[in-house]
């Protein structure tokens, strides 16, 4: 988040915006302190619902899109680390500066893809996957009404139709024993790996 | 012909017991949490008056159809149908019956009578279509209203993060 911070300050403009959503079904008690903390100064947004995630069809966090000037997408559905943290174990280094790059030279950046890569990269849903968006709203809702069993049940749903999302299964597990990075994370994520999937969609940079 | 008058009368206290004990209903639909007091009682579908309609999901019923900006799906109000019916002169419309005809996913709580709405697809076909990032509203920190369309003419890094 501070890092964003200082990317912002670097290439804020009339014409370049950052809005970063936070994924907190906790909203501002969960999220608030790590925006205050960096001093945030773009326009930030806790989203109880997971609304951006399930708009734009992102499984994970971060995740990043770039939308032009004219309201189409540059980019879309990557793991975008603002650095390299613990000594190279998370995240990247290289995503910086191609968003650097799309602030100078806007359309002729090389980075920019076209419309049709764009689409290629839109994460498909199954049917069954577009009922978890209202599954995971109902939870939230008895979450909010302090119904916790209530908003077990919906949530568990919503992990069941789209079991494809990071998010869905990790805002969960936040609120059990092993945590959203616990045993159950981990089991999950090799599994996956292992697999030939991927925990985050691979960041291609040409 | 006493009979059936006496059939009428039984039909009438029905239909007067089953709207007094009309059951009210939560809805959620994006950011959006709508109380309705009174829904038309159905064990699958949710009938709400056409006022409601427009409080839940912005559709107007006009003459024509529910409305929504320009498009308008057409539903017949001079006589009974799966979208709308009319009971002791109040109009009642099928949110549920909309939502399937939009391929809209929504998800019931049939005991506490909650219903959740999920996105119309009609707001994301331009995204599949043609990449177009679809629009959005959602409060910022401050509580004020962040819409994507108010960034037009600007280069927008979208991200979204978790404190989990």
């Amino acid at each position: 988040m501070p890092v964003w911070q200082a990317i912002y300050d670097e290439l804020k403009s009339d014409t370049f915006e950052i809005i970063s959503v936070a994924q907190d079904t906790g909203g501002e008690a969960a999220a608030g302190a790590i925006f205050d903390n960096a001093n945030v100064t773009y326009t930030s947004i806790i989203d109880v619902n997971h609304h951006i995630s399930s708009l734009y069809n992102l499984l994970n966090v971060p995740s990043g899109v770039w939308i032009d000037e004219a309201g189409k997408i540059a980019r879309i559905n990557e793991g975008t680390y603002a650095k390299t943290y613990f000594d190279g174990a998370w995240g990247t280094d290289d995503y910086v500066p191609i968003v650097r790059d799309w602030v100078a030279n806007g359309a002729e950046s090389q980075y920019v893809w076209d419309s049709e890569k764009v689409q290629d990269n839109i994460f498909q849903r199954t049917p069954e996957a577009e009922m978890a968006q209202p599954a995971f709203r109902l939870g939230s809702y008895y979450f909010t009404n302090n119904n916790d069993e209530k908003a077990e049940q919906y949530w568990t749903l919503a992990q069941q139709l789209d079991p494809d999302s990071w998010n869905y299964l990790r805002q969960d597990l936040q609120y059990e024993d092993g945590g959203s990075a616990g045993p159950e994370w981990n089991e999950r994520r090799e599994r996956v790996e292992g697999a030939g999937g991927t925990y985050y969609a691979p960041l291609e940079i040409e | 012909m006493k009979s059936y008058k006496n059939i009428g009368l039984v039909l009438n206290a029905l239909l007067f017991s089953s709207v007094a004990n009309a059951q009210s209903a939560v809805v959620l639909y994006n950011e959006r949490v709508t109380e309705v007091d009174q829904t038309l009682p159905d064990a699958t579908e949710l009938w709400v008056k056409p006022e409601d309609l427009t409080r839940i999901n912005d559709f107007v019923l006009k003459p024509q159809g529910a409305c929504l900006d320009e498009l308008c799906i057409p539903v017949l109000q001079d006589r009974d149908s799966d979208m709308f019916v009319t009971r002791s002169n109040q109009g009642w419309f099928n949110v549920t019956g909309l939502a399937d005809k939009l391929q809209q996913a929504y998800m019931t709580d049939y005991g506490d009578g909650v219903w959740s709405f999920g996105t119309m697809p009609l707001e994301r076909q331009s995204f599949f279509n043609a990449g177009e990032a679809p629009d959005f509203e959602l409060p910022d920190r401050d509580g004020n209203i962040v819409r994507l369309s108010d960034f037009r003419g600007k280069k927008v890094l979208l991200l979204t993060w978790a404190s989990w």
